[in-house]
């Protein structure tokens, strides 16, 4: 969407800010919008913070979105790598830049690598112009804290542990890991699904979803050649388990005395009420990830071109904050209604699979 | 007293749970532990939210139990009290896993 056309729909929605709240603002928003368009660069930075603020306070999703506007567009892939050195201090020393030549750990290199892998993938298969759609760089830090025994995203870049050695190896090892942590980014800037309960699993199994097809349009695999694994060789051989997740089948990927069982579920009827883990934002996203599975196999070929395009088009054009699994199930076969044709093979697919995974779609026209 | 540290979330999402006695920590630390104890403000403190997009991130819930005096602290890696943070750190390190 034109970001002219988004800022017509906040004036549209402004007409709806409640009136009992008592919020006031000295600078009318189209003003602020103004400046950010054509201001000086201070006056933007202003107008900006102006608006974060009035975004900000009405929970709006947009407001991420605006904020590339004020920036200028690059059309290149632009990484930066840099290093911890084992503190949690972000983002580190400065190691390797675009264009530079391999140095430094190994895991510079995959973090280096592999951030241009998914780079690839949203430029070729979605025409995305990176995380923001206008060439945001790509910052990772790795050697982050002590044994660090995880990877993030903290809402700017990727930040990535080396594993205690005892369950976790370094975590640039698996593409699809880094495909999922820039894909948060991607939610971040589209559907900006809440992280938390459906929403956040959701937000998750997006993450996972194009993980894994990052990885597959690397090694040009169709998807019943695939693996759909999630972080397949991240544990040491001391663990009993092949990867973190399983999309094909939820629950199966690890099982093990100092871990214990993947507790993934691949049908609503095994879904887990917690309030750990935000609500189980990485146990519930098993059901969404054995849907699109399920629609990639159906389909056949490359996953990215049908069930991909599909969830895509989900992801940045209707999916909102706190939509939910039912939300999600409708959202994607209307979307193939739209793209291949109602009552089409890949609209039944997206029904179909959706149903196996325990979810009736509701037709919404 | 005893002390329950509580990790979920990670990219894994694998929970972690582990427990340790008090007179097994640090002296430095039985004192962290003592003053969140005995705090009377201290019951709950609800998570603050991490920053905007941020995901895959560690969430922690704390239990301190003194005799019949329970006192639970949640928060996750962005909010965490340094101290804290040494105190989960140290049993993270040093006790098996529950």
């Amino acid at each position: 969407m034109d970001f002219r056309n988004r800022f017509d729909v906040i004036n549209r929605e402004s007409q709806f800010v409640n009136p009992g709240i008592p919020i006031c603002f000295i600078i009318p928003e189209y003003i602020n919008k103004k400046i950010i368009d054509k201001g000086s660069k201070k006056q933007k930075e202003q107008a900006w913070k102006n608006l974060i603020l009035t975004e900000q306070l009405r929970g709006r999703r947009l407001v991420t979105g605006l904020m590339s506007s004020m920036f200028s567009v690059s059309n290149k892939l632009d990484r930066t790598i840099f290093d911890a050195e084992n503190t949690e201090n972000l983002p580190g020393t400065l190691v390797r830049r675009e264009g530079e030549k391999p140095k430094g750990a190994k895991t510079v290199s995959e973090a280096y690598d592999y951030s241009g892998s998914t780079y690839n993938f949203y430029k070729d298969v979605f025409k995305r112009n990176s995380i923001d759609t206008r060439g945001m760089k790509l910052d990772s830090t790795v050697h982050y804290g002590e044994e660090y025994n995880n990877a993030f995203w903290n809402g700017t870049q990727m930040v990535y542990g080396d594993g205690d050695g005892e369950i976790f190896q370094r975590f640039t090892k698996s593409i699809d890991v880094i495909g999922h942590e820039l894909t948060h980014g991607v939610t971040q800037y589209e559907a900006a699904l809440e992280y938390e309960g459906q929403a956040g699993a959701l937000n998750e199994s997006f993450s996972d979803v194009f993980g894994s097809l990052v990885k597959q349009y690397a090694l040009k695999q169709r998807a019943d050649k695939a693996d759909w694994l999630i972080g397949a060789g991240l544990f040491t051989n001391k663990i009993k388990g092949v990867a973190l997740r399983s999309m094909k089948e939820p629950g199966s990927a690890y099982n093990d005395p100092t871990i214990g069982k993947d507790p993934q579920p691949g049908h609503m009827k095994n879904y887990v009420n917690t309030s750990s883990d935000n609500g189980g934002v990485h146990i519930n996203s098993g059901i969404p990830n054995r849907a699109f599975y399920l629609i990639a196999i159906e389909l056949g070929g490359y996953a990215w071109q049908k069930a991909g395009k599909i969830w895509y088009i989900a992801l940045t054009e209707r999916l909102r904050e706190s939509s939910n699994f039912q939300k999600a199930a409708n959202i994607t076969y209307e979307v193939a209604g739209t793209v291949y044709g109602k009552t089409s093979h890949e609209q039944n697919a997206v029904k179909k699979a959706w149903d196996q995974v325990g979810i009736k779609i509701i037709a919404m026209k | 007293m005893r002390i329950t540290v509580e990790r979920s979330g990670g990219l894994a999402g694998i929970r972690i749970s582990k427990e340790m006695d008090a007179k097994d920590l640090p002296s430095a630390l039985i004192r962290t532990a003592k003053k969140i104890a005995e705090d009377k403000k201290v019951f709950l403190i609800i998570m603050k939210s991490p920053p905007r997009g941020a995901a895959d991130h560690f969430t922690y819930k704390i239990s301190i139990q003194d005799g019949t005096n329970l006192r639970v602290v949640e928060c996750n890696q962005y909010n965490i009290d340094d101290d804290l943070k040494s105190l989960v750190k140290y049993i993270e390190k040093n006790s098996k896993y529950e």
